[in-house]
This record gives structure tokens, sequence and C-alpha cells, in this order.
């Protein structure tokens, strides 16, 4: 136990924080690399707006918006106010809806996110996987030929233009799924209410339907060509000259070690889950992080998309961390060391 | 009584790529028997049938394999198999692992890497007899494992903790779980160092002599026939060139391939160069008509060339197939 905190656990949680750390900071050059100003843009934005404002309070409420948005002194010293705030848990105010603060916002949106996206990766895991290894261990069965032919065909289309088919389908030509949002209109969200989550999954069925279909093509392909070989390895042919029941075999046997790689690309897209399904949100008007990176993207807030891009930072890192402190447990080649 | 009869077996492996047949004859008129408690050989090179035969005989026919005509009968204690015929589920119920086993060539490699050696053992046994109690299986596995002299630890172990010989040795222990009546064990020391090879051998040799049970043993290593096998049989170019007792096989060989076979190998204080066949053996897309060794024999006459020698009996279990032995010139 000792061994496994000392040569295994630490050298993991120092990468882990080493990631963060690159991560967030490279965040934090990039805007600034860019030739915009956002205390210039805020200002002409105001004064776009057809107020008029003596130089003097021009003057100082430059001098506001420059301390307010962490922009005073120089770069060194604004990185470490930057580090400073970051670890009290401060991500700024929104520029585009101030003075909101950033957590906040994402702090509203991401539960819609997470409720929509990880169940819809982990039912498109399960079942690419299933059905990936079943088509290349029954390469007959006409079924199976059916859903690969229509997975491979969904993959193939762009994700937008599935959720647009189905919006338009299931919405619009046969109105059963509402056509936007997370919740009806003039509803105010209520978790303690069971009627409001039933709405709420109501509207969640069209976006997770697209997720899952697209996801689905993903998982089926990959598992089908890891699985291509398997069935081929000495071990499968041993066991069915040894009589194994088929199902037996493409359990333990086929899935069992086809699926290791597939689990490091689950934690990976577990992991990027933080960042939202950017069009799938728009498309479905569905309030998550998506719909707020690209409402902050369009309207240069920059607070917000550092916000969204350090939980991104944050998710990927712990994902990669728990599969590293995970893998042993489905591997046993891969030893704590 | 014989267990195994296989008469006249021709298997062929036909494949079309895009409308080009080609049909390659890898087992080509082959007929032996195989008696209860004995271990028989099989012999030959590369490609010369071996492992088609073992295929054929141990239902694994799979396409493009194909078997032309012939019979392979199993008489198992009066329970009669008809290895061309049965149905799939009976073969899988009653007859695999039951009364054939198979020892794999390429035999390390045939564990699952991810999964507990006890683990496969559970599954071969669940399949064939519905395990309800554990703790019985457990002993008598342990009992198993430890009669063949290896460790328990090893049930436990995944495979890649183990070492190649040991992976073989728990191949061969899976295999004799239900003490079958048959086991093919097809290369089972090819690939392992001498001093492994010998220990691998002892333990096939002990298992065969406790249970009484056939070995069918296929290995390219005459070495290897030399030391367990009790009658041998050498396969040229998909048929049988000579089938006798090992000693026969090895002190008066008439088969001009046999011979050459037995010449090349080397003896302890023998220093001279060991003259080689020359050629190749042929193409089984394309074998050569009549005799398929008279383009490499030494001896080689008119009648080689066009007619197929028969497999004769010259003496009591003593089968050769080569025109010089007909025509009495040897």
């Amino acid at each position: 136990m000792r061994k496994f905190i000392l040569k295994y656990l630490i050298p993991r949680i120092i990468q882990f924080l080493t990631i963060i750390f690159v991560g967030i900071t490279v965040t934090y050059i990039i805007p600034r690399l860019a030739p915009t100003d956002p205390v210039e843009a805020q200002i002409s934005t105001m004064m776009a707006m057809g107020s008029s404002l003596d130089p003097a309070s021009i003057e100082s409420m430059r001098a506001a918006l420059t301390d307010l948005y962490g922009l005073s002194g120089s770069p060194v010293e604004q990185y470490f106010t930057f580090w400073g705030r970051l670890l009290r848990g401060d991500l700024g105010p929104s520029l585009d809806n101030f003075p909101t603060p950033v957590s906040k916002m994402i702090g509203q949106a991401l539960p819609y996110t997470l409720r929509l996206l990880i169940p819809a990766v982990i039912i498109s895991f399960i079942f690419g996987n299933l059905f990936g290894a079943m088509s290349s261990y029954y390469p007959k069965n006409k079924a199976l030929k059916v859903i690969e032919v229509l997975g491979q065909v969904v993959r193939s289309i762009p994700y937008y233009i599935v959720a647009i088919v189905l919006l338009v389908t299931f919405s619009y030509f046969i109105p059963i799924f509402p056509f936007s949002g997370a919740y009806p209109i003039g509803t105010r969200p209520d978790w303690s209410s069971l009627e409001f989550i039933l709405k709420n999954l109501e509207h969640a069925v069209l976006p997770a339907a697209t997720l899952i279909l697209v996801g689905f093509g993903g998982w089926f392909v990959g598992m089908k060509s890891l699985t291509s070989n398997i069935i081929s390895e000495d071990y499968v042919v041993y066991v069915e000259t040894a009589g194994l029941s088929k199902n037996r075999i493409l359990i333990h046997y086929i899935i069992r070690t086809a699926i290791l790689p597939q689990f490091t690309a689950l934690a990976m897209v577990l992991g990027t889950v933080f960042s939202g399904a950017l069009i799938m949100e728009v498309v479905f008007g569905y309030p998550g992080i998506g719909s707020l990176a690209i409402r902050a993207i369009y309207s240069n807030d920059y607070s917000m998309i550092m916000g969204i891009t350090i939980y991104s930072i944050i998710g990927v890192a712990v994902a990669v961390f728990l599969m590293d402190l995970l893998y042993p447990l489905f591997d046993p080649r891969v030893r704590y060391q | 009584m014989t267990l195994l009869s296989v008469k006249n077996l021709r298997a062929y492996y036909r494949t079309e790529v895009y409308g080009i047949s080609r049909t390659v004859q890898a087992v080509d008129g082959v007929s032996f028997d195989l008696l209860p408690n004995e271990i028989y050989g099989v012999a030959g090179e590369s490609s010369c049938g071996k492992t088609t035969l073992i295929k054929v005989i141990s239902g694994n026919t799979k396409p493009p394999l194909k078997v032309l005509e012939g019979s392979v009968n199993y008489n198992f204690n009066d329970y009669k198999v008809d290895m061309l015929h049965i149905s799939q589920d009976e073969l899988r119920q009653n007859v695999r692992w039951k009364e054939i086993s198979y020892v794999m060539q390429g035999s390390m490699s045939v564990l699952n890497p991810v999964r507990k050696v006890i683990e496969t053992f559970r599954d071969i046994v669940d399949t064939h007899e519905r395990i309800t109690d554990k703790k019985k299986f457990l002993e008598q596995t342990r009992a198993h494992v430890n009669r063949l002299g290896l460790p328990t630890d090893v049930l436990n172990a995944y495979p890649h903790q183990l070492s190649g010989g040991m992976r073989q040795r728990v191949a061969i222990a899976l295999a004799t779980v239900f003490q079958p009546a048959l086991i093919i064990a097809d290369e089972p020391t090819t690939a392992l160092d001498v001093v492994v090879q010998r220990g691998v051998l002892q333990m096939i040799r002990e298992i065969q002599t406790t249970s009484g049970n056939t070995v069918l043993l296929v290995t390219h290593d005459m070495a290897v026939h030399a030391n367990v096998a009790d009658r041998v049989m050498i396969m040229y170019a998909g048929r049988i060139a000579e089938e006798a007792p090992t000693e026969t096989i090895f002190d008066a060989p008439l088969h001009p391939y046999t011979q050459h076979l037995i010449h090349s190998l080397p003896m302890i204080g023998e220093k001279s160069t060991k003259a080689s066949l020359k050629g190749a053996p042929p193409n089984l897309a394309d074998p050569p008509g009549g005799c398929r060794f008279h383009p490499r024999c030494p001896y080689v006459m008119d009648v080689c060339r066009t007619k197929v020698p028969d497999l004769i009996s010259v003496k009591e279990r003593h089968r050769v197939a080569c025109h010089l032995v007909e025509e009495g010139a040897l």
C-alpha cells in the first residue's frame, strides 16, 4: 500500500496537477494574444449605444473595467492575480451578463448538460460496443448487418444534420416531442416537482437520441475493428474447440479483452462532457454549457470562455486520472508501479 | 478393437477469389486406425497436411476446408460417432473435451490474457458438466492439477504470470480434465526449450500411462517421436508415406523419404555432414502426378511418374507406399 502511494499515486497526482496548471496557463495566455482589448470593446459598445459621456468619466470607467477584468498591472502581476482569484473559485464576472459571476452561470447550465450527456454517452457506449462485438462474431446475422449499415450511415452524416432531421420529423411532422428548450416556456425550474422532471425528460429525448445515434456508430465501428482481430486469436479458437457456448465466448473472451481500449476512450469522452455539446444544444435550444459557450464566443465574453475552458480542462484531467487509477482493475497485465 | 478408423479421407481447401478457383489437396486418400492406449505420432514437414488431418478428425472442418470423400468413425466404449455426419450440438455436448480434447498448436497463447486460469477451467467444466457445487469443483481441479505435478498457485495466476512451459502444461491439464479417450496434441513442444520439452513430454507420457487413453501426437520433430511415440506415421504432401512402430521406423525405414528423414538426424559422436534432400515439397495446389515424392526421389523409376503407389502392408503393423517396395526391390 505504501509502495502504491509512493510509486503510483503521487506521480499520478503530480501529473494531474501539472496538466491542469499547463492547460490553464495556456488558456490564460491565448486570449491575451488576441488583437482585441475587452475594455476598449466594452467602452466602444457603450459609446455606440449613444450614451454621451465626458472624457473624465470614460477614463474612470476604463480604470474600473481594467481592474474588474483583472487587466491592471504587468502581465506577470495579472497572472498571479488571476491564479489568486481562481483558487478562491472566482472566475470573474461575465462580461456579457455583467455583473453575474461566471461560476454562477456555469453552475446553472452544467446540470442540464450533465443530465443529458452522461446518460447518452453511457447508453451509446454499452449498445455500440455490444452490437459491434456481436456483428464481428456473428457475421452472417441479417439483423446485425442492418444495424451496422444504419450505424455507418448515421455516423457519416454530420451530427447537426441528424439533429435537424430528428427535430423536423418528431416535433414538426409527427409532433410528439417539444421543439426547443429544456422545459416548457413559462415554467420555472423546480427540481422537487415530479411533473417538471418529466417535462425535462421529454425535452431531453430528441437531443439524447441524436447523441446516442451518433455515438453508437462510433463505438460500433471501433469495437468491430477491435474484435475482428480477437475472434481469430488462439484463445478464442481454443474455447470454441472446447465447446463453450457462443454467448460465454462473446462476453468473457471477446468483449472482455476488446473493451479495454474502449474504456480509455470512454474516460476521454466523459471528460469532454464538461464542455457541452455545442451545436446540439444550439439546435435544440437546450440551456446547457454548449449554448453558454456559443453565446460567450459571439459576444466576446472572455471570462466566460475561460471559465468554460477551465472546467473542460479539469474534467478531462480528472477523467484521465481516474482511468489511470482504475485501469489495472480491468486489465490485470497492467500493474500499479 | 479400434478407437478411430479413418478410411480413404480426402479433404481439400477450395477457395474462389474473383472467379479463379483454387484447390489445395491437403489430405489426399489417408487411411489409418488408432488403437486404445497408445501414443501415435504423425510426422512430416510443414504444409504436408498434418494440421488439416487433425482438423478433420477432431470435427473442426470449416470452409474453405471441405471433406470430399472418406469416413472418420470413432468407437468410444460402444458410443459410436461418425465425425463427418454428427450434429454440431451432439459434438459439442458429448464429444468435445469428454471424448476428444485438443492441445492446440501455439498453446502458449490459448489462455485468455485477462482471465485467471481457474476461470478457464470453470468455463470448460461448466460447459460440459454444470457446476453445482463450487467447493467440490475447486477441490477436484486442485487435485487434478496437483496430480499432473503443477502447483495449485497456477490456478490463481493470470497467463502472463506463467512461463511458456507452465502455460503449455496448463493447456495439457485443461485438455485432460475429463479423462478423454483421445487427446490430440498438435506441436505441443514447438517453441519450448529442450529442458522444458522433456518435462512436457514426460507429462504427456505419464498421463497416457495412468489413464490409458490414446494420444495423437503431431510434430515435425523426429526426436520427440523417438522419445514418446509407440507408432509413427510419416506424411508427405498430403499422403501417408509410411507407418510403423517407432523402432521399425528408426531402425529399418523402407520409404526413401523416411530413410532421408532418419539419416538426417544427428548422432552423438558423428562428425560427417548430412546430405540434404534436393528440392522442396510440392505445391499442393498443383501436386505432381504419380508418387508425389518422385521429383525428389533418388531411386525414381518410370512407373513412379504415372502411377500412385498403394499403401501396402509389408509386415504386421508396417505399411509403406512405394513402388520399389511393391516390386520387392527393397
